[in-house]
This record gives C-alpha cells, sequence and structure tokens, in this order.
C-alpha cells in the first residue's frame, strides 16, 4: 500500500475538514493517497514542514516566502489555485470621498487589517511606499483581528470596513477577495467605492521540502491538476476552497512580497 | 416636530445595512458549507437590508433561510434541492391518482379510506375526470391511476377510464371480482393498449386474504386475474401485508408466478396505520413522499390519506399545475424543515 503524503493546512475555517475529507477522498482513488494535518497557525505548520513532519504544506504567499527565507531557496512550490495567480489588494472608501489615487490618502485615515496578512496589511503598505508615501504620511489604524492565519479568514478586512463605515477611518486596504465578497461596490453603490487596485501577485501554493522526492511529488501534482470543476464530485470541494481549476504556481508573482518582507522588517516566523 | 435625532439618512441607512451584510460575511464564514448564520439588523431599516442581504445571497451563492422582523438567517450555500434528490419517478406529478368513488362491494378490516357497501359513493365523474386527464397531459404528468372504493360498481367505468387512456397511459386498482355480466363487457371496451389492470390479492393462498377481505373474496380475485388476462389486459398484483406477514413474500412471489405476473407487476406495500386500519406503519406528509391525489373532495397528499383532512391540501382541483405545484412547494418546505431540524439536534 503506498504510503500517503501528509499535507498540513490552517484551519482558518470550520469548511476546512469537509474541504481536506473532500481532498483524502479524491486521493484515495488515485496513485498519490494523502492525510492531513490541521494548525492554527502559519507559523506552527511552517515549522512543521521545515522539521520533516509534513511533506506538504498549504501555504498563504507569506507563509510561501518566509518557507523560501528559512530553507535558503530549497523549497518548492507545486501548485495553486487559478485565483492564487491573480490576487489583488484594493483601496476602498466611502462612496464620494472623493479619493482618486494612493497620494491623496497623505494626511488621510487609512484602516489595515491584521499585520500578518499580505493582502491587507503587508503589501498594503509596500504599494504605498512605492507611491512615495511613508507610514508617517497617513494616519494607519491596524487591525489585527485574526493574526496567525495570514488574513486567510478575512475578519480583519471586514473589521477594517466597519471602521470605514463607522467613520473611524477614511479608507481600508482589503484582498480583492473581499471586494469581491461585499459585491465590488455594486451590491451597493452607495457605501463604498474602490479608488486603488493593485498590480496582481501570486498567493497560496502548496509548498514541499526538497527532501520530497520528485517521483512522488509529480504524480501528486498530476492528480491534483486533473480534478475537474465540472465533475460533480469534486466540485463542491472546488467551490469551497474557492477556484475552478488547480494550476502551476506562478513565483514571479511573489517578488512584490519579498520586497515588502524584507523593506517592513516582518518577523521569519509569522 | 421631527427632531433630526429621529432622521436617518438615505445615505446612513445604507451604510448600516451593508454593516448587516459585513456581519454575515463575516458569521458565513465561521460555519460550514449547510450551516446557517443569524445576524441582527441592529440600526438599519430592515426592509433595506433585507435587500442588500438577498441581492449579497444572490451574488454569492448563499440563501435566507428565515428572514424575521429583528434577524435574517442565512445559509452557506445553497440547501439541496429536495427534487433533485428524487427519482424523476416520485416527482410530485409524475403520476396522479384519482379516487373514482368511494364505495365498495368488500369492507376490508384495513382500507386506508373506509371504503365498504355503505360508504357515500362520492363519484369523481366523467366531466370532472376528463377535465384531469387532460390536464395532467398538459401538465407532464406520465400516468392516471384510478382508484377506489371499487370501479367497477360505476356504471359509466368504460366511459370514464377511456377518457383517462385517450390522454395518458392509465392504471386501473380493482379487487377483480365483478368481471361479469355488464361489467365484463364494459372492461371489455376499454383500451388494452394503454390500460394496465391492478388487483388486490394478498396472499398465496384464501385465508390470509379473505381473513381481511372476506370469505370467499381471493378466489373470486384470482379468477378476476385470469379473466383479464384472457381479454387481453396486462395485470399487476398489489398485496397489502403487515409487517407480521412479510415472511410470506417469498411462497407469494411463487405463487404469482404461477399466474404469470411478471415481477415487475408484483407489488407488495405495507400495512399503513389509516382509515379502518388500527394498526400499520404511520405515515404523515412529513415522512410521505407525494402522490398527487384527486378525489370529489379535492386534492390530498397521497391515497393512503385520501380520506383524512391532516393531508387535504386545497378544495381547488383546477388548474391541476396549480394543485402539483402547491404540493411540490409543500414537499420542498417539509424536507428543508427536516433537515433544519437535523441540524439544530445534532446530539438529542
Amino acid at each position: 500500500m503506498t504510503t500517503p503524503l501528509v499535507i498540513g493546512s490552517v484551519a482558518y475555517s470550520p469548511n476546512v475538514i469537509p474541504i481536506w475529507e473532500g481532498l483524502r477522498d479524491y486521493f484515495a482513488e488515485t496513485t498519490t493517497p494523502i492525510d492531513f494535518v490541521l494548525f492554527s497557525n502559519y507559523g506552527r505548520q511552517v515549522d512543521a514542514l521545515i522539521s520533516g513532519t509534513l511533506d506538504l504544506a498549504w501555504n498563504t504567499n507569506l507563509a510561501w516566502v518566509r518557507t523560501v527565507a528559512q530553507t535558503d531557496d530549497a523549497c518548492r512550490a507545486l501548485a495553486s489555485r487559478d485565483t492564487d495567480l491573480n490576487f489583488k489588494t484594493v483601496f476602498v472608501a466611502r462612496t464620494g470621498s472623493g479619493f482618486t489615487s494612493l497620494q491623496s490618502l497623505q494626511g488621510r485615515r487609512l484602516v489595515l487589517g491584521s499585520r500578518d496578512s499580505a493582502q491587507a496589511a503587508i503589501l498594503p503598505v509596500h504599494f504605498l511606499r512605492e507611491a512615495g508615501l511613508s507610514e508617517g504620511d497617513i494616519r494607519i489604524t491596524r487591525i489585527d483581528s485574526d493574526v496567525g492565519k495570514h488574513g486567510d479568514t478575512g475578519r480583519s478586512e471586514l473589521d477594517a470596513l466597519r471602521a470605514v463605515l463607522d467613520d473611524r477611518a477614511d479608507a481600508a486596504a482589503i484582498g480583492i477577495n473581499t471586494w469581491n465578497a461585499i459585491g465590488r461596490g455594486e451590491l451597493l453603490p452607495g457605501a463604498f467605492e474602490s479608488f486603488w487596485t493593485s498590480p496582481e501577485y501570486s498567493h497560496c501554493t502548496f509548498t514541499a521540502m526538497p527532501s520530497l522526492a520528485i517521483e512522488r511529488a509529480d504524480p501528486w501534482v498530476a492528480n491534483l491538476l486533473a480534478m475537474d470543476w465540472k465533475n460533480p464530485q469534486h466540485r463542491p470541494i472546488m467551490e469551497m476552497e474557492g477556484l475552478q481549476a488547480w494550476v502551476p504556481p506562478r513565483l514571479e508573482g511573489y517578488a512584490s512580497l519579498v520586497a515588502a518582507v524584507s523593506e517592513q522588517r516582518i518577523a521569519p516566523r509569522w | 416636530m421631527v427632531t433630526t435625532s429621529s432622521l436617518v439618512s438615505p445615505s446612513t441607512a445604507e451604510h448600516t445595512a451593508m454593516g448587516v451584510v459585513l456581519d454575515l460575511i463575516e458569521g458565513i464564514g465561521r460555519v460550514p458549507t449547510g450551516g446557517t448564520v443569524t445576524v441582527g439588523f441592529g440600526h438599519a431599516h430592515r426592509v433595506a437590508a433585507l435587500d442588500l442581504v438577498e441581492a449579497w445571497c444572490a451574488a454569492t451563492g448563499n440563501e435566507i433561510a428565515v428572514a424575521a422582523q429583528l434577524t435574517v438567517t442565512v445559509r452557506h450555500g445553497r440547501a439541496p434541492d429536495p427534487l433533485a434528490q428524487l427519482d424523476p419517478a416520485q416527482r410530485p406529478g409524475a403520476r396522479v391518482w384519482v379516487y373514482t368513488n368511494f364505495d365498495c362491494n368488500l369492507a376490508c378490516d384495513y382500507c386506508c379510506v373506509r371504503s365498504s357497501p355503505k360508504a357515500a359513493r362520492r363519484a369523481i365523474g366523467a366531466d370532472r375526470l376528463q377535465q384531469i386527464a387532460s390536464e395532467a397531459a398538459d401538465a407532464d404528468v406520465s400516468e392516471l391511476i384510478l382508484t377506489g372504493g371499487e370501479p367497477f360498481l360505476l356504471n359509466d367505468l368504460d366511459d370514464l377510464v377511456n377518457s383517462c387512456t385517450d390522454r395518458l397511459p392509465t392504471t386501473l386498482l380493482t379487487n377483480g371480482m365483478l368481471f361479469r355480466g355488464t361489467r365484463l363487457e364494459r372492461l371489455r371496451r376499454m383500451d388494452r393498449s394503454r390500460l394496465t389492470l391492478q388487483v388486490s390479492v394478498d396472499s398465496a393462498t384464501p385465508a390470509i386474504h379473505d381473513s381481511h377481505r372476506g370469505t370467499g373474496s381471493w378466489a373470486k380475485a384470482v379468477n378476476g386475474i385470469r379473466i383479464a388476462h384472457e381479454e387481453g389486459f396486462r395485470v399487476k398484483v398489489a398485496a397489502t401485508l403487515p409487517a407480521d406477514q412479510m415472511h410470506e413474500l417469498d411462497p407469494f412471489h411463487v405463487f404469482l408466478d404461477t399466474l404469470a405476473i411478471s415481477r415487475e407487476d408484483q407489488v407488495i406495500r405495507a400495512l399503513a396505520h389509516r382509515g379502518v386500519s388500527d394498526s400499520g406503519i404511520e405515515l404523515t406528509v412529513n415522512s410521505l413522499i407525494p402522490e398527487v391525489t384527486i378525489t370529489a373532495d379535492g386534492v390530498y397528499w397521497h391515497p393512503v390519506a385520501a380520506d383524512h383532512d391532516d393531508q387535504f391540501v386545497t378544495r381547488d382541483i383546477f388548474p391541476l399545475a396549480d394543485a402539483i405545484a402547491e404540493i411540490t412547494r409543500r414537499f420542498v418546505a417539509h424536507r428543508r424543515a427536516a433537515d433544519s431540524a437535523a441540524e439544530w439536534f445534532p446530539c438529542a
């Protein structure tokens, strides 16, 4: 009997359990069975991957970047969701607030999500710096609602939006997924509008240590990529995980986050 | 005088409604697919908030489970469609049952609709049956099933049946005991290519059958099956068996084989605690997949309870499509309520 690959994932929502039980059932029918281990935070998961407890880790972009840093580039990204290849950060404000660019945030109140969220905290600060703004130019509030989960719960971004609605901030930086979840400003045109959208960057990816043999990894990736949105048995898992197709990772999409982590001296074990 | 504190600007109303949606997004993220989350309207205007929640649900693939006065409960994802879980043949309205009459030459001790020689006829009548057949054909009904009472007590049964077979394949339930004289002539005038006869026989030997249906009834029923076959009709046999007689099934099937009843036409049904039966399984609208059933009094959930108010659906037989739609609506509501109850009491 083939030894299952052990995959780590962070339990950011109760749906993580049916997702991974569904994936386990799917892979049980393939040549590459899996089992999974759930973690309460990405720091602990990356530790387990590096120590060899895991064969693979389902990592956020920050967890991938931290794994790269801690393994001197030795780890490998195997696959991502289609939605991970074109992630963006969106700056939003109440409709009619008059923001036209990142520069127009100067002197205004900006609310960011949890400090370990790439999309709602780390990258927004990076984009502000690229626009010539420093943290001192803007009155920044951070809402650390879900630290440890790298913004996966979306909670800190929703809290940031509430802060804007409650007039505790003028603008918020959120992930494109949260912006889509609230209807992209179309659901209630009078509430929010976006005034700046970042370039695309990469988000989650399956991460392997070099100790995972190619002969084991490649067939597993092939089986993963074979999951089919049109297959009624695969689709519920894919819907819950937020993708329509598994795809090869886009490594150049992590460059902005690598730069941001370096600029902001982000702690290595977040 | 209106004080400023009682005024809520449109802008503020929109923002508080959006706050409800933000609460929902956060709550939904904390429950598994199929689970529900309830959020309060707070200071939001209920109608505006509900409109926004409805739009959000439509955009995100979730659904409102309950819209209460002060709260809204939303299901993560959409509940499975109870109709999609049914075999297409079980879809409400796939078949329509019609009670042609309620009087009967027998007084079976388990009759679910209390038929007997003393029961009032309550005939459906030729005009209504013709309209039922016509509207059923237009409503994608695939089969009509006529029952009673004993339909062969009706002097116009041939016309009634032919008005059905003219539109749809039809099954006629009978005790098979009256195929002689003018009634046999009526049988001969029915369309063999479109009509199946379903005769009630409860056992392989007379004892059990006659104990429920009357002395000599078994022999007449078996003879009726032979006559029907001789006349060229397809015959099904339906047996009503209490739980303690289910061990009789194998010899019963062998017996029916000797009568040239194909196995697919050997129907075994459990005894229902309905009508004059003092035992049997309990059948409620919550536990029964509906079979649209029409009597002279109106539309019922299922033929097993066509004489019981708890399964009465509507007095309006027509338009038949509306009656089918109403039963379908109630079935979906019952199934979803049952699913919700299962969610509410996982450990009890």
